[in-house]
């Protein structure tokens, strides 16, 4: 259709179409070359704009053609002396629009990183996630996420999802991590029983002989798990497990293998980027009673002949050695941020000999160094938990499955986030407004919920071909990922903001605050059994962990709805460190005291069925180990309260290493100001210097137990007041 | 009767081992340790307002079912002639179950032995500043005694060490101020004590402001040095007292009541 | 004093027969999948749990709560003799 060549321009552009036509040999001085996406420069070809539109988008060949040829002039008329393919996929894209090919533009697009964008992100640390260390593969990770993050905004969610995720009416998390599920809660059974034998690896292992082995296989599984989930990696019954491999172990033997497990856990910085990897492992010690009858797996992957319930006295040892290494912390007296060991009381546990002696011990653990979560299983609940306050509640059909612990895998899909103050906003006082929004967004929620679904399901079904090989994975009659026991989690973030907006008072300054937070909570919880009924799928409420969440949504909501929102927001605006409160917490900076939060924070945990935490900050604090222990029967047998953590804070002086309590500038031993402070951030421990702005803001407030004396007004002293008053020393209680 | 409670903690885990406690601070002190944190409270106290009583009673009874018990802190809570109302007051309010611990530095054992017969204290935790010599002593405290005074000290350890009460003795250590075999020979007058609790100053916070360059000992030497007192007071094999009582805790759920 | 009922459930209906509610000044609220109120009330006094596996519940005008139909028939019909 075109001539065989084309001399073109003043500076005598040749334009060679086709390099082998014989015509061309003599005409060549300055060839349009091409820098092309794989890395070579090739020559210009015309029809590779066509080939792209057709094979890319749906618009039909004449229309492609006509395209190709008005950019073709483009270039040429610009006199452009470097052309490269993203240039030319651009200039095409202004094409389609002019032509009104929306569609086909958004199919064309280029999904990428503007280079300036690049040149910061190699040098400066990305601050959205605290786990992640700054290097080449954390800015690796960050690079595909974003790209990943177009994909799915423009690819696996519709424009109305996509939109509402933009303007921060509904977050969904982990876009980066489009082709994965979320989080994952899994039984050692597995790998004790078919052996370490990953799609796609270069060797087969069978089943474990030893523990170290069993452990090494642990932790490769784990690590491949991990580049298939984008948060947690969870464990049940890790202990118990374990047992059977510990028979007739020395106790050094077992605290070596104790600490083997916890330093390989808090060490791993492969995945993600260069993070370690998510790690909970859910510890009892009791037998579960679901447990008690099934045969045990022992070495080399065979049943040992007994059940679990005789292997009580291994697991205890093991978990008491756990948390000696806990206690130690690492090298310089850190705490271990990973893995988070996750403590089950149950009924049984108050029935089970030792069970004080135990309870004081990690509790001593939380005192000192503040690992210990502490999870509440009242009545016959059975749980299994994965991340910090996700678990997963045992039903029946899962009880059966215990008698083969493999089988118990459970993931969540996908975690959608509501914007709660911003439909205070919108609603002006109005309940039935309110209500009405709340009912929108969350179907907003569901739809996306339902998208990724469908997207998961596509990667799932290339099976052992395709991406999510090792979910597919198929050694017990059921693929590894049982996609028909998932759930779809709904979060939210700034229950107490939103109860401000509303009435005027945050949750802890009223009852009548307290209870419409509630109503709001049970609206919503009303709403995901509905939706899971239509939709046979298990939508439940969960607490967003919300670490940049809730400063997404601070700063969009201070942009689109001030000035209202710059009286709602907490933090400090001025620096930026502004942030709501998370989930259904309430304001970390109220002063309340630790009974008054653990129950009033509990009234909302049974209504989130995902799980929930209360966060205890104890600031410079020691408390006693066994007031500590005290406490915790209480929360237990008194309040709803799901889980809760101690969060001590502390500071580690690498120059002489040591650490000391308490978040200080200088190091109380030798004096140094090169000093890393280490706190909690929404449950799991991280250094502060990794922290988002909103996360520093939340620091700042937090109201740690020591303030108990008043104003001259008679209100209570604020945590910033200049301090003569006494503070907890270092205590040793023995 | 005016009552003058100067600082309120509604829930404190560090204040009685194994107990959940709310904590009542006192103004108004008849030594001056040189490591005070508290100094404000004892040279200024006009500065902070009283905390109602009423609203005090009101906040601990709200949690009834979660605190064990009140302690007296200060500030130096004997020195103070309406303790023993305020006491007597505390436990009519509370109720006999609500336990009381007392902080002292010991200066007073009159009031002291009449608090235990009264049966107004289920705990004392009595501070042992230093060796029992006047000299010493006067050193650490920061004002005269004299051989009264310090015969005073003498009487309320006596009053502890003969059992009537539950108690425990606390030092702080400034390791410019006390030495090593100083502590264990402070450990050794108080054999058969149920309890010997070692604790750091806190150089930010002191009366004497030439102490806050001093640095306290560090964790490693702390507990060295509570294991070895620890071992030296229980050389006459007095049984270990184990801080949980689970019957203490409320187990009955029915009878909290979460208040409107 | 309130009466939690759910749906459907055949002892809430005993209990209903069986006492005058509203002579007594019992509030009922009934649980269902449309009534955000109720469950929020039932978590205020820290029940969800317990409606799991138990209804009726009573709860009294001290924040304590009975459970078991024969029960709570048996104090509200108690209550209605004095």
């Amino acid at each position: 259709m075109e001539p065989a060549s084309q001399k073109v321009g003043a500076r005598g552009v040749n334009l060679p179409l086709k390099p082998f036509n014989a015509a061309l040999k003599e005409t060549t001085d300055l060839a349009l070359f091409v820098r092309t996406s794989s890395e070579t420069i090739s020559d210009w070809n015309r029809q590779r704009i066509v080939d792209a539109l057709l094979r890319e988008t749906n618009i039909a060949q004449e229309v492609a053609e006509k395209i190709s040829r008005e950019v073709e002039e483009q270039i040429i008329s610009s006199k452009i002396s470097l052309v490269t393919a993203p240039l030319i996929r651009e200039l095409v894209d202004a094409k389609l629009i002019e032509y009104g090919l929306e569609e086909a533009r958004k199919k064309h697009t280029r999904l990428g990183v503007p280079l300036y964008d690049v040149d910061q992100l190699i040098l400066h640390p990305n601050r959205e996630n605290a786990n992640v260390p700054h290097g080449p593969e954390a800015t690796n990770l960050t690079l595909a996420e974003r790209i990943k993050k177009e994909y799915a905004l423009l690819n696996v969610f519709s424009q109305e999802i996509g939109d509402a995720h933009m303007r921060g009416d509904i977050h969904l998390h982990d876009l980066g991590f489009i082709d994965r599920p979320y989080c994952s809660g899994q039984s050692l059974e597995y790998i004790k029983k078919f052996g370490l034998n990953l799609p796609n690896s270069l060797s087969m292992a069978k089943p474990a002989k030893h523990p170290e082995v069993l452990l090494a296989h642990m932790v490769k599984f784990a690590a491949a798990l991990q580049s298939h989930f984008a948060g947690a990696i969870g464990w049940d019954a890790v202990n118990l497990f374990f047992a059977p491999y510990l028979r007739g172990l020395s106790d050094r033997e077992i605290h070596q293998l104790a600490q083997m497990l916890i330093y390989e856990f808090s060490q791993q910085a492969v995945a993600r980027g260069g993070q370690a990897i998510f790690t909970d492992i859910n510890l009892y010690w009791e037998v579960p009673k679901h447990f008690e009858k099934v045969m045990a797996i022992g070495p080399g992957g065979e049943f040992t002949g007994k059940t679990y319930a005789e292997y009580a006295p291994e697991a205890q040892r093991f978990v008491w050695a756990l948390f000696d290494v806990y206690r130690e912390g690492d090298a310089v007296g850190r705490p271990f941020f990973f893995p988070k060991p996750l403590v089950h009381i149950t009924e049984k546990f108050f029935q089970t000999p030792g069970h004080l002696d135990f309870l004081a011990h990690i509790c001593e653990v939380a005192a000192e160094k503040g690992n210990t979560y502490f999870v509440f299983d009242r009545g016959s609940t059975a749980k299994v938990s994965e991340c910090c306050r996700l678990s997963f509640k045992l039903e029946e059909a899962d009880l059966e499955d215990a008698q083969y612990p493999w089988r118990m895998r459970y993931c969540a899909l996908q975690n959608v986030t509501l914007n709660l103050p911003r439909l205070a906003y919108q609603s002006a006082g109005s309940d039935d407004q309110l209500f009405n929004k709340i009912a929108q967004v969350f179907n907003i929620a569901v739809q996306a919920h339902l998208q990724k679904k469908a997207f998961l399901e596509r990667l799932l079904a290339l099976g052992a071909d395709g991406p999510l090989a090792l979910l597919t994975m198929n050694k017990d009659g059921l693929p590894y990922l049982r996609l028909g026991r998932a759930t779809y989690l709904i979060g939210m973030v700034g229950l107490n903001e939103m109860v401000q907006i509303h009435l005027g008072k945050q949750l802890h300054e009223s009852d009548e605050a307290l209870k419409f937070g509630l109503k709001v909570i049970a609206y919503m919880k009303l709403l995901a059994d509905k939706m899971s009924r239509q939709y046979n799928m298990r939508f439940v409420l969960e607490q967003t962990p919300a670490e940049s969440t809730a400063y997404r949504f601070a700063k969009l909501d201070l942009r689109d709805f001030s000035p209202r929102a710059g009286y709602i927001v907490k933090g400090d605006i001025s620096r930026g460190e502004i942030y709501y409160s998370n989930s259904t917490y309430l304001n970390v900076g109220a002063p309340l005291n630790p009974i008054e939060r653990v129950r009033k924070e509990g009234l909302f945990h049974p209504l989130i069925e995902a799980g929930a935490l209360t966060h205890l900050w104890l600031g410079e604090a020691r408390p006693s180990k066994d007031s500590l222990a005290n406490f915790i029967i209480k929360v237990f047998r008194n309040s709803q309260n799901d889980q809760i953590a101690f969060s001590p804070e502390f500071t580690a002086c690498p120059d002489c290493a040591r650490t000391s309590r308490g978040l200080q500038a200088k190091c109380p031993y030798c004096g140094s100001a090169n000093v890393e402070g280490i706190t909690r951030i929404t449950g799991y421990f991280t250094k502060i210097s990794s922290w988002n702005k909103g996360k520093l803001g939340e620091l700042k407030d937090r109201f740690r137990n020591q303030n108990y004396f008043l104003e001259k007004d008679g209100g209570p002293a604020k945590d910033n007041r200049p301090w003569p008053f006494r503070e907890e020393t270092s205590r040793t209680f023995v | 009767m005016v009552y003058s409670i100067k600082g309120f903690l509604e829930t404190s885990f560090s204040d009685w081992p194994g107990k959940v406690t709310a904590v009542l601070f006192l103004p108004y002190c008849n030594f001056r340790c040189l490591y005070c944190h508290n100094y404000e409270l004892i040279l200024h106290p006009e500065k902070f307002p009283d905390f109602p009583l009423s609203e005090i009673i009101k906040k601990i009874s709200l949690n009834r079912g979660w605190i064990d018990g009140v302690c007296l802190t200060g500030g130096e809570p004997t020195i103070h002639r309406w303790l023993p109302a305020l006491l007597r007051f505390l436990k009519e309010k509370l109720g006999p179950d609500m336990l009381i611990k007392l902080d002292t530095n010991g200066s007073a054992p009159q009031v002291l032995e009449k608090l235990i017969q009264e049966k107004l204290v289920d705990y004392v935790a009595m501070d042992l500043k230093a060796p029992l010599t006047v000299e010493r002593y006067e050193e650490v405290v920061g004002v005269s005694l004299g051989e009264e005074g310090l015969g005073n000290i003498k009487k309320s350890i006596a009053t502890l060490l003969s059992q009537e009460v539950d108690h425990e003795f606390r030092t702080t250590i400034v390791p410019a101020l006390l030495q090593e075999k100083e502590i264990y020979e402070m450990a050794r007058t108080i054999k058969g004590a149920q309890r010997y609790t070692l604790q750091n100053f806190n150089p930010r916070q002191t009366l004497a402001a030439s102490l806050r360059d001093f640095k306290p000992l560090d964790e490693p030497t702390l507990q060295r040095l509570q294991k070895k007192v620890t071992e030296i007071i229980k050389a006459n094999n007095c049984p270990d007292k184990s801080p949980i009582k689970p019957e203490e805790i409320s187990l009955n759920k029915l009878f909290i009541s979460y208040a409107k | 004093m309130t009466l939690f009922v759910k749906e459907g459930c055949a002892k809430c209906e005993y209990v209903k027969k069986s006492v005058d509610l509203a002579k007594l000044g019992v509030k009922v609220e009934v649980l269902s999948p449309d009534n955000p109120d109720s469950l929020a009330h039932l978590a205020w006094h820290e029940l969800v749990k317990v409606a799991e596996t138990q209804m009726p519940i009573l709860v009294l005008d001290d924040s304590s709560s009975l459970t078991g139909a024969i029960r709570i028939k048996n104090y509200l019909l108690a209550l209605s003799q004095n």
